[in-house]
């Protein structure tokens, strides 16, 4: 375990990563070492880079620059074959196996024990399960099929087939993601007894708790780099939160102070609603966004944000509750009603929800504006004033390397977001919701953005803003909202917005949350 | 492009494969080609056998468009066909308003049938694909039983009666079957493509199969469009129907059709999916099928040898839509396929 280890307890070292998709820089610079027999939590953001280091560590990628070593010794990884021979394995978050292939099948293939001319041995393969289950304390039926396992047994069998190719690192990619309570303490107790069996484990994630629960060593990644590592016992979850989200680059902005009006862009009432498995994501959440005033929501991802944004957005039918937009009722509409009533959304997912990447800029500026008058004739569109709109605000918004027949994909992350930004904050509208705006954003395009949003502010439109960077959210908003558990755990004036008490918000620590309105 | 290589390459195949059946392949093609293309008899057959591509190619293209693959157009054809000699023989009426009627009544034929793949489709997420290839083999039984046993004209042949002279496309050759169908099947062309290039709605369709969520979240109600696009890719298809019944056989008669509704899977695919792309390779696909017959008759070369051309275009352009659409280890997911987009999971 930690302590006094030096680093020749090194198992696993990647040193100096760094790797770029495009103009995205995922991980910069990244340096990370699993010791043996360790539990070793790296944490962060959605985007922070973690999943990207791990793939480097499993062969899907290879770096751009550094160097990873095993047991002190060089090694090059071009395959997940390749790691798996070198005993690194892993469990994706989306497990990746036959369902209507039996446990035993599934542990096996890939290597299978016992096979004599290209016939399968059953029978040797159902006697490597039992053993291994045993061996691990993860007895599984062989002959089950997996399509009717639960999913945290499905989980095992993805453990177990790692655990057949003899591995000595095991990543776990957000195992607890999809559990239930009840499956994450006997994962918990699966990872402590694998560690004290020799396997080193590494365990994404982004839920606080969690971590401290299990881990020994904990890194945080934020924004593509590493930026620190420490023993369990010396961090504390307010701590963590504040190394996760952290303090990013360049986040001053110049605004006077917010002069609401009393009018309300948006006023949502005891809303709740349910998360993509039917869990409860949002739970009982009021609060109100007048015209002329910042909003901003922190909190730790995956604390019910995600789902709020959805329900105001249309994408999500919330279960009880109400929700307003400009004075019109918009409870459980759809989009289209959404946008009429006076809403724009800058959705965090731009290439699945924000844009088609495929599509070309002008037809990306148009859609969901396409019906206004300006641009439509009857049930013609009119397709040169659209490009020609699409022009202007190209240039109005500064979208870097765009004409109007670029297709979005070839556009830079921030530029991208600024296409969306055109389309949505160009419009008339009355409540502008904000999801991670600088998020694979440029620092040079975040500044911008930022004074964009301020600007929208003091034409006296609403703007609520949903980000897991805790600078950006001090930095912009009027007032903070923390979220934490699907609920307001906190409200806050922007002049009393100090970061120490919003992580403590974030991580849950005030027990009675101050009520919101 | 894509299209002109995939048919250099078949060209090449099937030229390898006379040459390997002792033919030699320059005269083969040649005469492939002077059967199809020299003179007006042979054109006139030519452009008999486009006609009905034109119509489920577009039938095809105006659903792939919008990430849906209608390849229940056979169906859709046969279901649009009986409906028009239904109407063709049953009712009386001027001209002017019988054969608008007839053309009407296919229309609405070959919705119906699309309407059910299009409404499982976007209501309750059941794969187009599957039920489409259900249908059109229920649709061929259905007309069959309808033909022999409901509404069979008297006599040996499986038909309904033949359909009232004002109900008849009036015909262009003496030559062949071709007639005024031909007209309105380029009339749709050009419609189409106009809808694609100018309608609000064909830009709608447009965004929904390049990113139906995207689609969604700009105001587009995908659902209710999805099952619009069906109607609309079945409508055509009944219009194929209709040209067959009203131009070429005067009559419904069972089970007429040689495949043209799967050919236009095929024509639609090396069109690109754009409307004077179909016609284009409709034109092709017409002379191929109009040439084999001459080719035949001429040297003993079996009429499938063209077949054989034309799957092999299909083969190749389809291997280049796979190649394509393997995912790629990106960092970030890719953004919704080309076709067969998840309708009922990004919404609500």
């Amino acid at each position: 375990m930690a302590g006094a280890a030096s680093d020749d307890a090194e198992l696993l070292g990647l040193h100096g990563i760094t790797r770029q998709f495009g103009a995205l820089v995922a991980v910069r610079d990244a340096s990370f070492t699993l010791r043996r027999g360790e539990i070793h939590a790296l944490v962060g953001e959605n985007g922070a880079g973690k999943s990207t280091l791990m793939n480097i560590a499993y062969g899907i990628h290879r770096p751009d620059a550094g160097a990873l070593r095993l047991d002190g010794r060089p090694i090059v990884l071009d395959s997940p074959a390749d790691a798996l021979r070198l005993g690194i394995g892993m469990v994706p978050q989306h497990f990746k196996l036959a369902p209507s292939f039996t446990v035993a099948e599934n542990i096996v293939v890939g290597a299978e024990p016992g096979v004599r001319w290209g016939r399968l041995d059953r029978a040797a393969g159902a006697r490597r399960t039992v053993e291994l289950g045993r061996r691990f304390g993860l007895e599984l039926d062989p002959e089950a099929r997996v399509r009717d396992l639960p999913v945290g047994l499905q989980q095992r069998v993805e453990i177990l087939k790692a655990l057949h190719r003899q591995v000595r690192v095991l990543i776990l990619d957000e195992p607890t993601a999809v559990l239930t309570p009840q499956e994450t303490r006997e994962l918990f107790t699966t990872m402590a007894a694998l560690a004290d069996a020799g396997t080193a484990i590494i365990f994404i994630t982004h839920k606080l708790r969690e971590v401290l629960a299990v881990s020994h060593r904990i890194s945080v990644m934020r924004h593509g780099e590493v930026v620190g590592t420490l023993p369990n016992r010396e961090v504390t979850p307010e701590h963590l939160a504040r190394m996760m989200v952290g303090r990013s680059v360049l986040l001053r902005v110049s605004k006077t102070a917010a002069r609401p009006r009393e009018s309300e862009a948006l006023r949502i009432t005891d809303l709740h609603a349910q998360g993509e498995r039917g869990e409860v994501a949002v739970h009982g959440v009021s609060l109100v966004v007048r015209p002329g005033e910042i909003v901003g929501i922190a909190g730790v991802q995956g604390n019910g944000q995600d789902e709020l944004v959805e329900t105001i957005a249309g994408f999500r039918r919330p279960s009880a509750g109400r929700v307003e937009v400009a004075g019109t009722d918009v409870t459980g509409a759809d989009p289209r009603a959404a946008r009429r009533a006076g809403l724009a959304y800058v959705p965090a997912d731009r290439p699945r929800v924000g844009l088609s990447p495929a599509s070309a800029v002008w037809e990306n500026l148009s859609l969901g504006r396409h019906r206004e008058p300006a641009l439509a004739c009857g049930p013609l569109l009119r397709i040169r004033a659209a490009r020609r709109r699409a022009a202007e605000l190209i240039r109005s918004f500064d979208v870097r390397g765009a004409g109007v027949d670029t297709p979005a994909s070839a556009l830079s992350g921030g530029n991208q977001q600024k296409l969306v930004l055109a389309r949505e904050l160009s419009r008339d509208a009355r409540l502008i919701v904000v999801e991670q705006p600088s998020q694979g954003v440029d620092i040079g395009a975040i500044e911008a953005i930022h004074r964009l949003l301020v600007q929208m502010r003091d034409e006296g439109r609403g703007v609520l803003l949903v980000s897991a960077d805790l600078d950006e959210i001090l930095a912009l908003s009027d007032r903070v909202l923390v979220m934490f558990r699907g609920s307001i755990a906190g409200e806050l004036d922007a002049a009393d917005a100090d970061p120490e008490i919003v992580g403590r918000l974030m991580a849950g620590l005030v027990p009675e949350p101050t009520p919101a309105h | 492009m894509r299209s002109a290589v995939a048919i250099a390459i078949a060209v090449v195949i099937g030229g390898l494969l006379v040459a390997a059946l002792g033919h030699d392949p320059v005269e083969v093609y040649g005469l492939l080609l002077d059967g199809s293309l020299d003179g007006w008899p042979n054109i006139a057959v030519t452009l008999q056998m486009t006609t009905p591509l034109v119509f489920t190619g577009l039938a095809v293209a105006v659903a792939f468009r919008a990430g849906l693959w209608n390849i229940g157009v056979e169906g859709q054809m046969l279901m649009g066909a009986l409906a028009a000699g239904v109407a063709g023989y049953a009712v009386q009426l001027p001209s002017a308003l019988h054969v608008p009627l007839c053309l009407f009544a296919a229309m609405v034929g070959g919705a119906a049938w699309a309407a059910i793949p299009g409404v499982l489709r976007a209501y309750v997420n059941v794969n187009e694909l599957v039920t489409c290839l259900m249908l059109n083999p229920m649709a061929l039984l259905l007309t069959g039983w309808v033909s022999a046993r409901v509404l069979k004209a008297p006599g040996p042949t499986n038909k309904l009666p033949d359909i009232m002279p004002s109900a008849e496309l009036p015909g262009l050759s003496q030559f062949s079957q071709l007639n005024a169908g031909i007209f309105i099947a380029l009339l749709v062309a050009l419609a189409i493509w106009l809808f694609n290039r100018c309608a609000l709605r064909g830009f709608e369709w447009k965004m929904i199969g390049r990113n139906p969520r995207f689609a969604f979240y700009g105001g587009v109600r995908v659902q209710a469009n999805s099952v619009a696009v069906f109607l609309t890719s079945g409508a055509i298809a009944g219009l194929a129907g209709a040209e067959q019944v009203m131009g070429v056989y005067r009559a419904y008669f069972d089970n007429f059709s040689p495949g043209y509704g799967f050919d236009g899977i095929a024509v639609a695919m090396l069109a690109g999916f754009h409307p004077a792309g179909v016609v284009a390779s409709a034109l092709l696909f017409g002379a191929l099928n109009s040439g084999s017959a001459v080719l035949q008759m001429m040297t003993g070369i079996s009429k499938y040898l063209v077949q054989v051309l034309q799957f092999t275009i299909v083969l190749l352009l389809a291997a280049h839509f796979t190649w394509r659409r393997r995912p790629r280890p990106a960092a970030r997911p890719e953004p919704a396929a080309v076709a067969g987009h998840d309708l009922s999971q990004p919404l609500l």
